[in-house]
């Protein structure tokens, strides 16, 4: 690679002794028409020669012309060409304009290549920088939400911190990852979603490195959707790729500019409860199945117990032999109500002092949760830096040579911290048996990624003709990642020796090493891209890339792919008039290639540990060291995994640029995808490492935005897109029908033949054919299905979003909704707390009534209505404490307030005499109010507790997601 | 050169492509893709530990917990509730998973593995793991019936291996035992030494194991297939067998994932030293009607309490944790000398016992009472206890006085059927707490003792008893030569009494 290198730079070296030979110097300079600044990088030419120059930071330009050149052209993107008459005086200035918004929009695209949209034949999206932080987000990608048609993002819990999945067009990869490469400034960045936590049921969400950038930092972004669009990319962008382009300083006067914030955050949606009946259970119920005794039971955290009736009653421990009273009764607060009475409980609800380490009040299964909330920790640490240089040079006003080396590298360091305690309960009356004990554990992380990536882009333009131009882009690209992952805890079993002593020196027994990891993979890749326009209106695209990867057999580790995309503006035929402004059609056909992770070829042992359902053995045992065959069966044939998409799609502007619409079709086909195959243990392994399956998606996406009201005072913008995407498994591999992606209490998500991408699987109640639920017609509770059913998909059947901006005078408001219908999730908030009888659908009566819409079978299998006469009565607390798993599958569909703002700009002659140029105050919010599905009394559909990954829509008692507002200022110097 | 000629755009497009093509050393730059975080070869001295805690770790708790359940010395505590499904007979379709794992992913494919090892002078290592692979068979098949074997552990050629009858699994047991007696008596071999958990690299004591292994085999299938079992042991006392004269076990310590397998599962954070497991009256009854000290070292004694009926041990009836009248009542758990106690660290070090001196003389005893063996029944019955008590930690005496008993009593010159019922009956109380797995699977081949209940929170049919464990889930979903699933009260080949 040195050689590479070398060669480049001594290209650019050579380049730098090129003189010209010419006659006649003119000077100038380029201003733009909006707002009178010079504009760096314009093209200068001498119609019909090759003669060019370009201009400076400051505008300014100089040069060479022959006696007989009469003028000069200038250009640039996103701006109308001009041509302007040389002078006696030998000066030149120019004023460019780029008013005509959609003609010009100009869109950065792969590998930081700026072009006009216009001669894009893909769908591209660009959200500008004061539109991400309209709602005040702290996460550049969760203010993306409802921005861009065809993406889904999901924001876990929109918290500060928390991880946000980004999905173009419904995600095609079974096991790899499915985000949306990010690429900051040329530079692709990484986004990995490390979850913590030793399985899902106990995963901590550290965030997605993505979320790094600080949204007021950004320019712009724009979402390369397809394959097509982000080709350049390679292998990384076959999900699409998010270019994010960040502020740069701009020529002019000095600016300062100040703003403050204050930012609340409240819950956004928190479960229904019943508040009929007391903690307890039945415990006899007479001939007709009617509840005739309840337990008052004090330790168990059931509330199954008798109805509320408002009478003094004993309650909680009994504390030096005597127990509390207070009425039986729903309290608004019990905590309080409870430490109101004077007892010996503490603020923390532990009796520490004269009676120490004693536990009560939450009985014996529940530790206190101020006590979690002072003692559990989960903290992480990342230091990261990203960098890139760029080196452009113009050898000839044809050719463009630019080099970019970037780095990304960052340090993740966790420190997940379990208190060592050991609590005996303080009631003294024997109601509770237990101790509350844990040996602690102290556990850290440490992840590091460096990623360096080098492009040269040698680019030459040509005019064939005066109609006729075309570009070639020659690039190489080479890209390598290491990554390092340390995680190393206390004792597995043993623990900490002193309690509250967080370090490994205070391990119980030899240091637990979780994991020990180091990786490296590089990417040698040549690509081409070949660019035509004919008369401005017709444009072809080109490209082919050719990658060679580490981490494919060695013999066989290069894979080609090629792109071709076409528009066609035929607004330039048609001519515009009154209600018809602008008209392109587009299409494109591009393939990706990808490869797979590093160390997939080999199979390899690991240390001797035998894991049990719980516990394990795990070696060194005593001074006996021990190797064993590790889980997964290497594969030294793997090919490189394929995607191929085809999209059409349409702009338009009607009624002088007030209406547009932006309209795509698109099919994407992932095929020879590399998935780890579950294989019968009986083989000695659990996994082998296979090319396999198959992945459809195609679906539209639509957006529209239109001005209603356009006055000098008063302007109103409604905008809003429609995404639709049908994802389907086509196939896996012969006598593979299933890919398991995730899983918990006996719930799954998978990929299976013929379903969407991320389908939930599992046991749930059994239904006759018109949807009534079977119960058991002696006991009347529902009957289990006899095997695990699909259950639905976290996929949502159509994503939308729908925004307004108003301005009146100084005033600005702005609203936008999105939305999200079909998709389903597990809730475990439902579960557990139909388990302990405190949810809305376990109140109302609870014995006497048969289950609602149900039938039993007679002898012959046929529905009998289980109502009236022949009512088979079920009790709740025999029904909700042990549902099937697919009955805690919930509708996700959602509508949101994702952002509103509404600010007033002050005008100058209001705070004359101060040493502003501008103020600006304002009141904004996100995430700020949500309609759920009906059956939807739980969370918020968003909240995933697995991160980013591809397990979605599984709410394991996740955190509430929460909204936020506030108030600012900004003032500009 | 010329300067006209530096931009000639052939000429850089020359120098662009001659720079990409040319670079030699690309492959070299790619060629990165060996992993360094683990070896992709092993010693086979040590896969060997894997293979023997592996096998320990099935013997020392999932199949402890199942067969001590099963074989009613235990039973689900009322204050818990984690292994209710066990006394219900209804595990769920992935309880098999787990320990179906560790014994082909953790135990066989790494005895697979060593004899497979084209090294050529660990004859000893080799001959220790055949003999392992047929323990770790004979568990699977005892447990499970038909396995994958012949076209187990390939996973190359066989994505999908074919289960076979357990009547040939027996026949590749007997083979592996004979292949192991051949190597681990071989002269030319390096010591294995401590890298053998089980005997420190003692070849005599594996010979003695192999010889014990392979009696307990042919009397597993003395019912179904008398005249082989009558050869094979025939035949095996025809060499002067060893035999062995010591538990064969484990012995673990307190250090963290060194412990009882049993203890360290109950200690994981998620069970969090709950206390699940605790005395079955089957047991507890039947053992102090005979007298029987060991009772008292089996299960944790609550002094204070002396209303159980006389009984310092608190057991309730196998399967009752439901019933109201043990609400909030404790009830004896298995003692830390058994791991069995969940709050105690005494528990991390209970050995576990692959094969007992006890049952090696009950073995015997069985082979000398069918007139296959040599050597005295009643003899070999009577060391068979002594060795159970003093186990225990009682003494010869104690053992003496409780042999004496009439109830106890060798049955000499009765039916082979009343002297086996005394035989397998005493195994049975001389494996509690160590060996539940082969307790129930004697009480399955042989239907003694007779005095085990349904268990009351059985939720199958009248009279049901677990005959078999299921299928893992695992084999079901992932192997397409997979069988069916067969019920929990289906018997395997051997069991001929429970048709």
């Amino acid at each position: 690679m040195k050689k590479l290198l070398l060669v480049s730079l001594c290209i650019l070296m050579l380049c730098v002794t090129q003189t010209f030979a010419q006659n006649r110097t003119i000077t100038g300079t380029v201003t733009a028409k909006e707002d009178g600044l010079p504009i760096p990088g314009v093209s200068v030419t001498v119609p019909g020669t090759t003669i060019g120059s370009q201009t400076n930071g400051d505008g300014k330009f100089s040069i060479n012309v022959p006696q007989n050149a009469t003028s000069l052209q200038f250009s640039f993107i996103g701006y109308g060409t001009v041509t302007s008459p040389i002078g006696a005086n030998g000066v030149v200035n120019a004023t460019l304009s780029s008013d005509m918004r959609d003609l010009a929009e100009v869109v950065v695209t792969a590998n930081q290549i700026r072009r006009e949209k216009r001669s894009l034949g893909y769908a591209a999206t660009t959200v500008q920088g004061e539109d991400l932080v309209k709602g005040g987000n702290p996460s550049a990608l969760n203010s993306l939400v409802g921005r861009i048609p065809g993406a889904n993002i999901t924001t876990t819990s929109n918290a500060p911190g928390a991880s946000t999945r980004v999905v173009f067009r419904g995600g095609s990869s079974i096991n790899g990852n499915n985000n949306a490469l990010i690429v900051v400034d040329g530079i692709p960045i990484d986004n990995s979603s490390v979850v913590g936590g030793a399985s899902s049921l106990t995963s901590i969400d550290f965030g997605n490195r993505g979320n790094d950038i600080d949204p007021d930092d950004i320019e712009n972004v724009t979402a390369l959707i397809g394959p097509a669009a982000a080709a350049l990319y390679g292998s990384r962008a076959s999900n699409g790729a998010l270019q994010i382009t960040t502020k740069s300083g701009q020529k002019g006067k000095a600016q300062v500019s100040f703003s403050t914030s204050n930012i609340f955050s409240s819950i956004l949606k928190l479960p229904d409860l019943q508040n009929e009946y007391g903690q307890g259970y039945y415990t006899a119920t007479d001939d007709d199945g009617n509840i005739t005794e309840y337990y008052n039971d004090p330790v168990e955290n059931w509330s199954w117990g008798a109805p509320f009736t408002g009478e003094m009653q004993e309650w909680g421990q009994s504390i030096g032999g005597v127990r509390q009273m207070k009425p039986y009764s729903a309290q608004p607060d019990n905590v309080r109500n409870f430490f109101k009475l004077n007892n010996k409980y503490n603020g923390y609800g532990f009796t520490q002092g004269d009676v120490p380490n004693k536990y009560g009040y939450y009985g014996s299964y529940s530790l206190n949760p101020y006590f979690v909330l002072k003692n559990f920790s989960n903290n992480n640490n990342v230091e990261r830096i990203t960098g890139n240089v760029n080196l452009t040079y113009k050898p000839a006003s044809w050719l463009n040579i630019t080099e970019r080396i970037g780095i990304d590298t960052y340090s993740d360091r966790r420190r997940l911290i379990v208190p060592k305690y050991n609590y005996t309960p303080a009631d003294d009356a024997g109601n509770y048996a237990l101790a509350q004990t844990s040996n602690g554990s102290y556990q850290i992380d440490q992840l590091g990624v460096t990623e360096l990536v080098h492009d040269l882009m040698v680019t030459g333009t040509h005019k064939f003709n005066e109609d006729f131009q075309g570009s070639l882009m020659l690039g190489n690209n080479i890209r390598q990642r290491s990554t390092n992952t340390n995680r190393t805890a206390t004792n597995a079993s043993t623990g900490l020796v002193v309690p509250g002593w967080y370090n490994l020196q205070n391990s119980n027994g030899p240091i637990n090493i979780v994991q020990d990891f180091i990786s490296r993979r590089r990417l040698f890749a040549l690509y081409a891209d070949l660019n035509l326009s004919y008369k401005n209106m017709l444009f072809l695209e080109a490209t082919a890339r050719n990658d060679w990867s580490s981490t494919l057999p060695i013999n066989n580790n290069s894979f080609f792919y090629p792109s071709v995309s076409t528009s066609f503006v035929f607004s330039e035929v048609l001519k515009p008039n009154d209600w018809f402004s602008y008209g392109k059609i587009r299409g494109s056909i591009a393939q990706v290639g990808q490869d797979t992770d590093p160390y997939q070829l080999l199979t390899t042992f690991s240390r001797g540990t035998v894991l049990a359902n719980f516990g394990s053995t795990t070696f060194p045992f005593g001074s006996v060291a021990a190797l064993m065959a590790s889980t997964t069966l290497g594969n030294p044939n793997l090919k490189p995994e394929q995607t191929t998409s085809y999209e059409i799609g349409t702009e338009m502007a009607f009624f002088n640029n007030r209406l547009n619409l932006d309209l795509t079709f698109y099919k994407n086909i992932s095929k020879n995808q590399i998935l780890p195959i579950p294989t019968p243990n009986s083989t000695g392994y659990s996994f082998s490492v296979v090319n396999a399956g198959r992945v459809d998606n195609k679906g539209l996406q639509l957006a529209l935005r239109g001005t209603v009201v356009k006055t000098k005072d008063f302007n109103w913008d409604l905008y809003g897109n429609f995404t639709r995407n049908i994802s389907k498994v086509v196939e896996l591999m012969p006598g593979v029908d299933q890919f398991v992606i995730g899983g918990f209490n006996g719930m799954s998500i998978v990929a299976a033949v013929g379903k969407p991408l991320g389908e939930f699987y599992a046991v749930t109640n059994a239904t006759d054919d018109q949807g009534r639920t079977i119960v058991d017609s002696g006991s009347g509770l529902p009957v289990a299905t006899s095997e695990a059913q699909y259950l639905g998909s976290y996929q949502p059947k159509y994503i939308a979003a729908l925004g307004t901006t108003v301005n009146y005078k100084g005033f600005t408001f702005d609203v936008m909704f999105d939305i999200k219908q079909g998709n389903k999730f597990y809730s475990r908030t439902k579960d557990i707390m139909a388990f302990v009888g405190t949810s809305a659908e376990t109140g109302g009566p609870r014995f006497g009534q048969p289950f609602p819409n149900s039938v039993y079978l007679d002898d012959d299998g046929n529905s009998v209505v289980n109502s009236g006469a022949n009512a088979v009565n079920y009790l709740k607390q025999d029904y909700f404490p042990d549902l099937n798993p697919g009955v805690n599958i919930v509708d996700g569909s959602y509508v949101k307030v994702r952002t509103a703002s509404l600010s007033y700009q002050f005008k100058k002659s209001q705070f004359k005499g101060l040493p502003f140029n501008a103020l600006t105050v304002g009141v904004f919010g996100n995430n700020l109010f949500i309609w759920t599905a009906k059956e939807n009394k739980y969370v918020d559909p968003e909240i995933n507790s697995a991160g980013a990954t591809n397990e979605q829509g599984f709410d394991f008692t996740a955190m509430p997601s929460i909204r936020n507002y506030g108030f600012n200022v900004k003032v500009n110097f | 050169m010329s300067k006209k000629y530096i931009f000639n755009p052939k000429q850089l497009l020359l120098v662009i492509i001659i720079a990409a093509a040319g670079l030699t050393g690309c492959k070299k730059f790619l060629d990165i893709n060996q992993n360094p975080n683990n070896p992709d070869s092993a010693d086979p001295n040590l896969l060997l530990p894997t293979t023997q805690a592996a096998v320990s770790q099935i013997v020392g708790n999932a199949f402890q917990i199942y067969g001590s359940f099963w074989a009613q010395y235990w039973t689900q505590n009322p204050t818990s509730s984690q292994y209710r499904s066990i006394d219900q007979y209804n595990p769920a379709a992935t309880a098999f998973d787990r320990p179906w794992l560790i014994l082909y992913r953790n135990a066989l494919i790494n005895a697979d593995l060593i004899i497979k090892s084209p090294q050529t002078d660990i004859d000893h290592t080799k001959g220790i793991a055949y003999i392992m692979k047929a323990y770790a068979y004979q568990l699977t098949t005892d447990a499970f019936g038909d396995v994958p074997l012949k076209e187990a552990l390939q996973p190359t050629l066989y994505t999908s291996p074919k289960f076979d009858s357990q009547q040939s699994v027996y026949d590749s047991i007997f083979k592996y035992i004979d292949l192991g007696l051949g190597l681990v008596q071989s002269g030319t071999s390096v010591a294995v030494g401590n890298q053998d958990m089980i005997f420190k690299g003692n070849m005599d004591s594996w010979v003695a194991f192999a010889n014990t292994l392979k009696l307990r085999a042919y009397l597993r299938i003395a019912n179904v297939d008398a005249a082989k079992a009558q050869a094979g042991i025939e035949a095996l006392y025809a060499t002067s067998p060893t035999f062995l004269n010591a538990d064969a076990t484990i012995t673990y310590t307190t250090t963290g994932g060194n412990e009882n397998p049993l203890y360290n599962e109950m200690a994981s954070p998620t069970l969090n030293k709950v206390q699940n497991i605790v005395a079955s009256s089957t047991s507890v009854d039947t053992m102090y009607d005979n007298n029987d000290l060991r009772v008292e070292k089996l299960y944790d004694i609550f002094l204070t309490d002396t209303a159980s009926e006389g009984n310092r041990i608190r057991s309730i009836a196998q399967g009752t944790y439901n019933n109201t009248l043990h609400t909030g009542k404790q009830v004896s758990p298995p003692s830390p000398l058994v791991g069995g106690r969940a709050n105690n660290q005494a528990s991390a070090t209970a050995p576990v016992k692959l094969i007992s001196k006890a049952e090696s003389k009950f073995l015997q005893a069985e082979a000398a009472a069918r007139g296959w063996g040599n050597g005295s029944a009643p003899s070999l019955y009577a060391e068979g206890i002594a060795a159970s008590f003093t186990a225990l930690g009682l003494t010869t005496g104690q053992a003496d006085a409780y042999i004496l008993q009439p109830v106890v009593a060798y049955p000499e010159g009765a039916s082979l059927d009343e002297q086996m019922e005394a035989i397998i009956t005493q195994k049975w109380y001389a494996m509690n707490g160590f060996q539940g797995f082969e307790a129930w699977t004697e009480w399955r081949r042989t239907g003694y003792p007779n005095f085990l209940v349904q268990s009351a929170a059985s939720t199958q049919g009248a009279g049901r008893m677990p005959l078999r464990m299921t299928y893992p889930n695992s084999e079901a979903v992932s192997n397409l030569n997979y069988p069916g699933t067969v019920s929990l009260f289906t018997p395997v080949w051997w069991d001929t009494i429970h048709d």
